[in-house]
C-alpha cells in the first residue's frame, strides 16, 4: 500500500516536471502536489533522483529539477562501465558535439574499444556522429535526440551538412530585390538629398521581415543570419552599408560607379584564351571565331 | 615595356603612318633609343627611308632625339602612338563643347601636327569655302580659335633654339600667349596663303583633353551613385579645383562652400539651390570618398580626392573585368579579398557564402589570372612536413591594374588586326565604293541629271551593296570598341600615373 502511494507520488512529480522542460524549482514542485507532507516529497524526490529519473541543477542560487534523459536509463541499464563513461562524455559535449580523440583522451580508453564502443551506441541509435561543416574529415558525437549547434551544422545555410548554394542565391537576389525598391528614393528627392538617403536604406531587420514575409525558407531566419546574406550582398558590389549614430548598421543598393568598361565589350576582354592569343600560332586574331561572332551579330 | 605594348604600337603605326614608319618604330621600340645608323643597319631599309619615318615620328611628336654631344639617338614614345586612336574622341570633346568650327580647328591641327594661326585658319577656311551648310566665316573660326587658346586646348609648339657652335636644335618650351589676330589680314591671307609670315606654331595640348575626360567620368559616377544633382555638384566642384589646385593634383586644395554657391547660382537645378549643403554631406559619406571635408571654416570646406577616386574607379574596372571573366561569384571572392586585406582560404569561404570547392576553385583561378596573391606563412620558425602553412590572400592593385592594362593593349591590337583582315579582305569592293562616291560626287557637284548619276550608282551591284553595308558595320562596330577600350585604359593609366 505504502508502495504503491510512492508510486503514486513519484508519478505526480515526474509529470510536473515534464511539463516544465526547463526545469521546476522545489518550491514550484510543492504546489503541484500539493496535498504531501514536504518531507515525503523530499523523499520521492531523492528516489526518483538515484533511479536516475530527474537530474538536480543549480541556476541562480536555486535548485531546480528536470527530468532526466529516459536514453540515458536505457544505457545505464544495459551497458558496461566503459560505455556509460563514454555515454557521458559525449552527453557532456551536448548539441557541439565530441571529437573521437577527445573521447578517448578522457576516457583513457584504447583505439579499437572506443571504435567498437561508438559502434555499439550508434547501432543502438543513442548517439550520432555529424561531419562538421567547417573541417570536412572532422566528425563528432552527439547524443541522437540532439539538434547540432551551428558553429557543427552551418546553420540555415547547411542541409545535412551541404552547402545549400542555391538557398543563398535566392536569398541574395531577394535581399537585392528589397533594397532595389527603395534604392531610387534617394534621386532628386524633393526633400533633399538626406531625407532620400534615409528612406533609401534598410535595416537587416526591415529586411529579415521581408525575408519572413515571403516564405521562401523553411528554416527561421534570424537576424544574424540575414546580415550574413546583406554582407555578401556588399561584396558583390551591390550595396553599401552605413552604421547610424544610434549604433544599427543600414544597407543601401548602389550602382557600380561605372558603366561596363571597354574592355569587358569586346570579345578578346572575356575571352580565356586571351594569354595564348599571339599574330602567329594557332591561337590567333586573324581567324578568331569569338571575334567573328561577335562581328556578326 | 611589355610585349603586348610593343604589338599594340606596331599596328596602330601601321594603319596610320604605314609599313616604313611601323618599322622604324618596332625597331626603336625594341632597342630603346639608337642612332639613325643603327636603325639603318637593323632594319635594313635606305638610310633616306629612316630619316623620312623619323621625321614623320618626330613630327607628331611620337618619337623624340635624346643628344649628348654630337651624339644622337632616337627613342619612340609608345605613350603618344596610343593617343592617334584618341583622336575621334578629342574632336567629339570639340564638337559637343565648342561647335563645328572648334572640332574643325582640331581636326586639321591634328593633321598637321604644328602649324602657324594664320595658315591654319587660311586652311580650314579655304577648304569649307563652298561649303554651304557649315557656313563658316573666317572671323567665328578666329574667335574661336582664340577661345581655343585661352581654354589651352591647344598651346604653342615648343621653339627649336640651336646654340652656337653646335648643329642639334634643343627643343624649348614656351609660354602660351593668346594671339591678337587680325581679321583684315587674315582675309589677305586667305586670297594667297602662299605668302603667310606667321611664325609661332601651335599645337594640341593633349592634357587639357584628358582633364575633360577626368572631370566626366567622375562627374557621372557621382550620377551614377547618387543622382544628377550629386553630378552637378561634383562638377562645380571640379571647377572650383582648377581655380585653386594644379589639375593632376592627388587631392585639390580646399574648396569654401560659399564659393560653391556663388557659382551653383549659375546652374538652373532648385534642388541644387536648396540643398547644397546636403548634397556635400551626402557625398562625402556616400560618394564613395571622392570628396572629403577638410574644414569647418567659412561654413565648410571640401576637397576633391582624384587620387582615391582614381583608385576607386579602377577596382570598378577590375571588379567588372572579373565578373566577365570568371562569373559573380569570382567578383565577390575578389571584391572580399579587397576589403579585408589579407584573408585565408577559410574565411574567404565563411564570409563569401559559397560552397567550398567552388569558392577555392574560383580563388586558384583569380590567382591563376593574376588578379590576386598569395603569401605564405610560417607559424613558427621550424620547417615541419606536417604543419600546414598559413596562405593569405590579398590583393595587389597594382599589379592587377597592370595585367588588366595588357589585356587592353592586347584586344586593342586584336582588333586592329581584325580591322585590318577585313579591310583586306574587302578591299577591292571598299575601292570600288569609293570611286563610284567620288564620281557621283563630282556629278553632283556639276549638277548632272538624276539618271545618269543612278547609272553610275547602280555599277554596283546588290550583292555587293549589302556586303558593303555589312562591312561598313562591322568596322563602325570595331571602331566603336576601339574607343570604349581607350576609355578603359584611361582610367587605368590614370590611376597608374600617381606615384
Ligand atoms: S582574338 Fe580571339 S582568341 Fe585572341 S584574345 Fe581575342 S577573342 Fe581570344
Amino acid at each position: 500500500m505504502s508502495e504503491n502511494k510512492t508510486d503514486d507520488v513519484s508519478e505526480q512529480i515526474l509529470n510536473a516536471v515534464k511539463k516544465n522542460s526547463k526545469g521546476i524549482s522545489a518550491t514550484d514542485m510543492a504546489a503541484e502536489v500539493p496535498d504531501l507532507p514536504s518531507a515525503e516529497l523530499v523523499g520521492a524526490i531523492n528516489k526518483l533522483l538515484q533511479q536516475g529519473y530527474l537530474d538536480i541543477y543549480k541556476q541562480d542560487g536555486a535548485l531546480i529539477y528536470k527530468i532526466k534523459n529516459q536514453l540515458s536509463k536505457q544505457v545505464v541499464k544495459g551497458a558496461d562501465n566503459e560505455e556509460k563513461v563514454v555515454y557521458n562524455l559525449i552527453e557532456e559535449a551536448a548539441n557541439k558535439g565530441i571529437w573521437i580523440r577527445e573521447i578517448r583522451n578522457q576516457s583513457n580508453l584504447t583505439n579499437p574499444q572506443l571504435t567498437k564502443i561508438l559502434k555499439n551506441l550508434e547501432s543502438k541509435k543513442l548517439i550520432k556522429a555529424v561531419k562538421c561543416v567547417n573541417a570536412s574529415k572532422k566528425k563528432v558525437y552527439m547524443l541522437y535526440n540532439l539538434e547540432p549547434d551551428r558553429s557543427i551544422s552551418g546553420g540555415a545555410w547547411y542541409q545535412d551538412q551541404d552547402f545549400e548554394s542555391e538557398f543563398v542565391d535566392i536569398l541574395n537576389r531577394q535581399c537585392l530585390r528589397f533594397l532595389h525598391q527603395r534604392a531610387d528614393k534617394i534621386k532628386n528627392n524633393p526633400r533633399g538629398p538626406i531625407v532620400g538617403r534615409t528612406q533609401s536604406y534598410a535595416t537587416a531587420i526591415e529586411v529579415q521581415k521581408y525575408i519572413t514575409d515571403l516564405g521562401i525558407s523553411k528554416v527561421k531566419l534570424e537576424v544574424e543570419d540575414v546580415v550574413t546574406i546583406l554582407n555578401t550582398l556588399i561584396y558583390d558590389g551591390k550595396a553599401e552599408s552605413t552604421v547610424y549614430p544610434d549604433g544599427s548598421r543600414v544597407y543601401r543598393a548602389i550602382e557600380s560607379l561605372i558603366p561596363p568598361p571597354g574592355l569587358v565589350q569586346v570579345p578578346c576582354g572575356i575571352c580565356p584564351l586571351i594569354h595564348k592569343c599571339s599574330s602567329t600560332g594557332l591561337i590567333t586574331p586573324q581567324d578568331c571565331k569569338y571575334m567573328n561572332e561577335w562581328l556578326e551579330q | 615595356m611589355s610585349h603586348q605594348l610593343g604589338r599594340l604600337v606596331a599596328q596602330i603605326l601601321q594603319r596610320y603612318c604605314g609599313e616604313i614608319v611601323e618599322k622604324v618604330g618596332n625597331d626603336l621600340f625594341m632597342y630603346g633609343s639608337k642612332p639613325i645608323a643603327m636603325i639603318v643597319k637593323s632594319t635594313g631599309l635606305p638610310r633616306t627611308q629612316v630619316i623620312e619615318s623619323l621625321r614623320t615620328l618626330m613630327k607628331f611628336d611620337l618619337a623624340m632625339f635624346e643628344a649628348t654631344g654630337p651624339h644622337v639617338d632616337y627613342r619612340l614614345l609608345p605613350e603618344n602612338v596610343l593617343l592617334l586612336i584618341r583622336y575621334p574622341r578629342y574632336l567629339l570633346q570639340m564638337k559637343s563643347k565648342y561647335g563645328t568650327e572648334a572640332e574643325l580647328i582640331i581636326e586639321e591641327l591634328l593633321q598637321q601636327a604644328t602649324c602657324s594661326a594664320t595658315l591654319l585658319l587660311v586652311t580650314i577656311a579655304n577648304k569649307y569655302k563652298d561649303d554651304k551648310d557649315k557656313n563658316l566665316t573666317i572671323v567665328t573660326l578666329k574667335d574661336t580659335f582664340i577661345s581655343l587658346a585661352t581654354a589651352a586646348y591647344i598651346q604653342q609648339a615648343p621653339v627649336a633654339e640651336i646654340k652656337e657652335g653646335s648643329e642639334i636644335p634643343n627643343l624649348v618650351q614656351v609660354a602660351t600667349i593668346v594671339p591678337d589676330l587680325d581679321t583684315r589680314a587674315l582675309m589677305q591671307a586667305m586670297a594667297n596663303p602662299v605668302d603667310i609670315k606667321d611664325n609661332i606654331y601651335w599645337k594640341v595640348n593633349y592634357d587639357r583633353f584628358h582633364q575633360d575626360f577626368r572631370d566626366d567620368i567622375m562627374i557621372k559616377a557621382m550620377t551614377r551613385r547618387i543622382d544628377d544633382t550629386a553630378g552637378e555638384v561634383m562638377r562645380l566642384l571640379l571647377q572650383q579645383m582648377y581655380l585653386s589646385s594644379a589639375a593632376w593634383a592627388e587631392e585639390s586644395n580646399a574648396i569654401p562652400v560659399t564659393d560653391l554657391r556663388e557659382s551653383s547660382r549659375l546652374t538652373d537645378k532648385i534642388l541644387l539651390h536648396h540643398h547644397l549643403e546636403h548634397y556635400l554631406k551626402v557625398m562625402e559619406e556616400n560618394g564613395a570618398g571622392f570628396i572629403r571635408r577638410a574644414g569647418d571654416a567659412g561654413g565648410g570646406q571640401y576637397c576633391v580626392q582624384a587620387k582615391v577616386a582614381a583608385k576607386l574607379l579602377v577596382e570598378d574596372v577590375l571588379d567588372h573585368v572579373v565578373t566577365e571573366r570568371l562569373g559573380s561569384k569570382a567578383a565577390r571572392i575578389f571584391r572580399l579579398i579587397r576589403a579585408k586585406k589579407y584573408v585565408e582560404e577559410e574565411d574567404i569561404q565563411k564570409n563569401a557564402m559559397l560552397p567550398n570547392k567552388e569558392c577555392k576553385q574560383l580563388t586558384y583561378k583569380l590567382l591563376e589570372e593574376h588578379f590576386i596573391s598569395v603569401q605564405p606563412m610560417r607559424k613558427s620558425q621550424q620547417v615541419s612536413g606536417t604543419q600546414k602553412g598559413i596562405y593569405l590572400y590579398h590583393v595587389k592593385l597594382f599589379e592587377a591594374v597592370h595585367v588588366c592594362r595588357e589585356m587592353c593593349y592586347a584586344s586593342l591590337h586584336n582588333l586592329s588586326r581584325a580591322r585590318r583582315q577585313l579591310v583586306s579582305e574587302h578591299g577591292r569592293a571598299l575601292d570600288k565604293q569609293r570611286r563610284v562616291r567620288t564620281i557621283v560626287h563630282g556629278m553632283r557637284m556639276r549638277s548632272e541629271t538624276e539618271e545618269s548619276i543612278n547609272d553610275v550608282l547602280e555599277t554596283l551591284t546588290p550583292p555587293e551593296v549589302n556586303l558593303l553595308a555589312q562591312v561598313e558595320k562591322q568596322l563602325k562596330q570595331l571602331s566603336t570598341a576601339e574607343l570604349e577600350l581607350d576609355r578603359n585604359l584611361f582610367i587605368l593609366n590614370w590611376y597608374l600615373h600617381y606615384p
